[in-house]
């Protein structure tokens, strides 16, 4: 069973991205526009002792990736918690092109296509066979992150709550297995549905995953509800869940946003931090409360 | 490979004796496989048939969802399927023979926006659709937006008095550079362009807040990098009330990550801001338990839960309450006859801006 940590640095802050507000969004934006500023963010979050590290595989990723391999030897227990893909790409030139011209258009950079030896063969090889193409497009997200630990390997949650509307049972397991057997490392979902996908996961057979999904006591993109959740937690979980917008993006003050998750048992958390106070709050607290568990002997739900 | 475990029943939410609402989807584009995939998450419908000619859309569902009957031409999936209701998610310019077939039928539709690409057959489909029973719903997903549904509420209840202007913008980065300009999203014929494709929702919104304007003038349609299409809109509505309002529409603004709307309303009470996310208001004095100055609202205060989510809490509400009003048949709040204001509106504004239609 994978041992997922305790603590992961999440990245929507670096992005722009904040599900509460679009002036916030803004703010972030512009503080991170510089890569420096996030190289600078890893850095302290690696002093304060976080060895994991969320990153989707955006734009601006592959320069993320770039200088953490050139400066391995500064982050040398790092693991990464990669997602793929960057669905507002694909969601753009979808809208744009169409689903063919897309895909045409993806496989059509000479470098992923040298990369994954597929040069000259366009898009005939792949007709009738959709999994086969999920798996290139996972391939062609995933070259930024090579030669890096990379620990899991998310599917992004609009990809994700789409394929389990679709109920498309063989891609998750297709997924799942091409991420072990590809890159040796854990495949994850990222979803606003975790009671239902969770099912659906088990009832499709998929073995050693993990799921990340939003869990604070607003309920906020909890669906079906709070309720629901609170409920799955109360069962034993086949695929180990790690916890994100636990402070919906800031609507929660910090020491209940982690209370609320750890009183689920749940002991994996991504967390997001705009600035080094945040970020050192967060670990204070979340240390604080493992401390307190020792402590009083409670048995860890991990 | 069997039906999904959840296309017609998820745990937890039986359906009870309620008959299940047979589903057809016409276009299984990216909305039509979104609403596909929000279907899957009702507890009352399930979808028997999509009709489409794509070989990889096809290909997909024929492997993986056995349980959809798959036809090439809508004509045959509405001739053979016995269906309570329809999406259709094609092209625009495709929206009025399709609505057309399947009021024949009698279901129940939910077309994509915008609705058709003319005012008059806007409103001739909307005057057929009151003598078909079932309900009947344009895909305006931003009246089911939360933050949208309040300002609505807080208008029609006098907060800020008399209103004097408003701004509905919209921004995107649909088309971000010089293309080849393939595809029926730029070409007007085909219900392409920023106007229709995207800031028909700009619109929309100006229309569900304040009605319809009596004039539009000052158009300006602006190519940025499409060829023989518009990437900008401007204009501006006049009311009668004395209310005006500014609209701008641009698909092609690499500084949004993803589609945004966002409104000014300003009366003589004070002001409202709003996007999909957050509302602030302005208030000369205190009402309806808001303080006198700013006060601000987030979603995270006022999101109400959906049972499954795909790609936004508004797209969940919209289809459930298209599948809800389809039993009911109560009040639709994106009617046929809402959006065949909005299409009006539409074509006002090109007729301002001298295009021909």
């Amino acid at each position: 069973m994978i041992e997922l940590d305790d603590l992961i640095l999440g990245d929507n802050q670096f992005f722009g991205i904040n599900h509460m507000s679009q002036q916030k969004a803004q703010e972030l934006a512009e503080r991170f526009n510089d890569t420096s500023e996030i190289v600078h963010a890893y850095h302290a979050a690696y002093d304060m002792g976080i060895r994991a590290f969320m990153l989707n595989s955006n734009d601006r990723a592959a320069e993320i990736c770039d200088y953490l391999r050139a400066n391995a030897d500064q982050f040398p227990e790092l693991g990464m918690y990669a997602s793929v893909p960057y669905p507002h790409k694909y969601a753009n030139l979808v809208a744009e092109k169409g689903v063919i011209a897309t895909l045409q258009e993806v496989l059509a950079e000479r470098s992923a296509m040298s990369l994954l030896g597929l040069a000259g063969s366009g898009l005939s090889m792949l007709t009738g066979d959709v999994t086969k193409i999920m798996t290139i497009l996972v391939d062609v997200e995933m070259s930024m992150f090579r030669d890096l630990n990379v620990k899991v390997v998310y599917l992004q949650n609009i990809i994700t709550d789409l394929l389990l509307g679709l109920a498309l049972r063989d891609f998750f397991v297709a997924y799942s297995r091409h991420i072990r057997k590809r890159y040796n490392a854990t495949p994850g979902f990222l979803t606003m549905n975790v009671p239902r996908l969770a099912a659906f996961l088990e009832s499709s057979g998929v073995e050693e995953s993990v799921i990340c999904g939003s869990v604070n006591k607003l309920g906020y993109l909890m669906s079906p509800d709070k309720a629901a959740y609170e409920e799955y937690f109360t069962r034993p979980q086949k695929y180990p869940v790690t916890a994100m917008s636990i402070y919906a993006s800031g609507a929660i003050p910090a020491a209940e946003a982690i209370a609320y998750v750890r009183q689920l048992g749940i002991q994996s958390i991504m967390f997001g931090a705009s600035s080094r106070d945040h970020m050192k709050q967060t670990i204070e607290l979340a240390r604080s409360l493992d401390e307190k568990e020792m402590e009083q002997g409670v048995r860890r739900n991990a | 490979m069997e039906s999904g475990l959840f296309s017609s029943q998820p745990p937890g939410a039986p359906n009870g004796n309620r008959k299940t609402l047979q589903a057809g989807i016409i276009g299984a584009g990216r909305m039509g496989i979104t609403h596909l995939a929000i279907f899957g998450g009702h507890p009352d419908v399930r979808v028997s048939a999509v009709a489409d000619n794509s070989p990889i859309v096809t290909h997909t569902l024929g492997r993986y969802r056995s349980d959809i009957a798959l036809f090439k031409s809508y004509e045959e999936m509405l001739g053979r399927m016995p269906l309570d209701l329809v999406v259709i998610a094609t092209p625009p310019h495709m929206h009025a023979a399709m609505i057309d077939a399947a009021l024949d039928c009698g279901l129940s539709i939910f077309v994509e926006k915008p609705f058709t690409l003319a005012g008059d057959e806007a409103r001739r489909l909307a005057a057929r659709s009151r003598a078909v029973a079932g309900t009947h719903q344009v895909g305006y997903v931003n009246r089911f937006n939360d933050v949208f549904m309040i300002v609505k509420k807080l208008l029609k209840a006098g907060l800020l008095g008399r209103l004097i202007s408003f701004c509905s913008d919209m921004f995107g980065r649909t088309v971000i550079r010089m293309e080849d300009n393939s595809g029926w999203r730029s070409e007007r014929k085909t219900g392409g362009g920023a106007l229709y494709e995207f800031g028909s929702h700009a619109i929309d919104l100006a229309v569900y807040l304040f009605g319809c304007p009596d004039q539009v003038v000052g158009t300006r349609l602006t190519p940025i990098y499409s060829s023989h299409i518009e990437d900008m809109v401007r204009t501006t509505f006049l009311y009668k009330s004395g209310l005006e309002g500014s609209v701008l529409v641009n698909w092609s603004d690499e500084s949004h990550r993803k589609p945004t709307n966002r409104i000014e309303v300003f009366g003589e009470r004070g002001k409202i801001t709003a996007d999909q996310q957050e509302l602030k208001i302005f208030l000369k004095e205190e009402a309806e338990g808001f303080v006198k100055g700013w006060n601000i609202v987030y979603i995270t205060d006022v999101f109400t839960p959906v049972p499954f989510y795909v790609r936004g809490y508004e797209f969940t509400r919209q289809l459930f309450h298209f599948a809800e009003r389809a039993r009911t048949k109560a009040e639709n709040m994106a009617s046929f006859d809402e959006g065949a204001i909005t299409q009006h509106v539409l074509d006002m504004i090109l007729a301002d801006a001298g295009v021909e239609l």
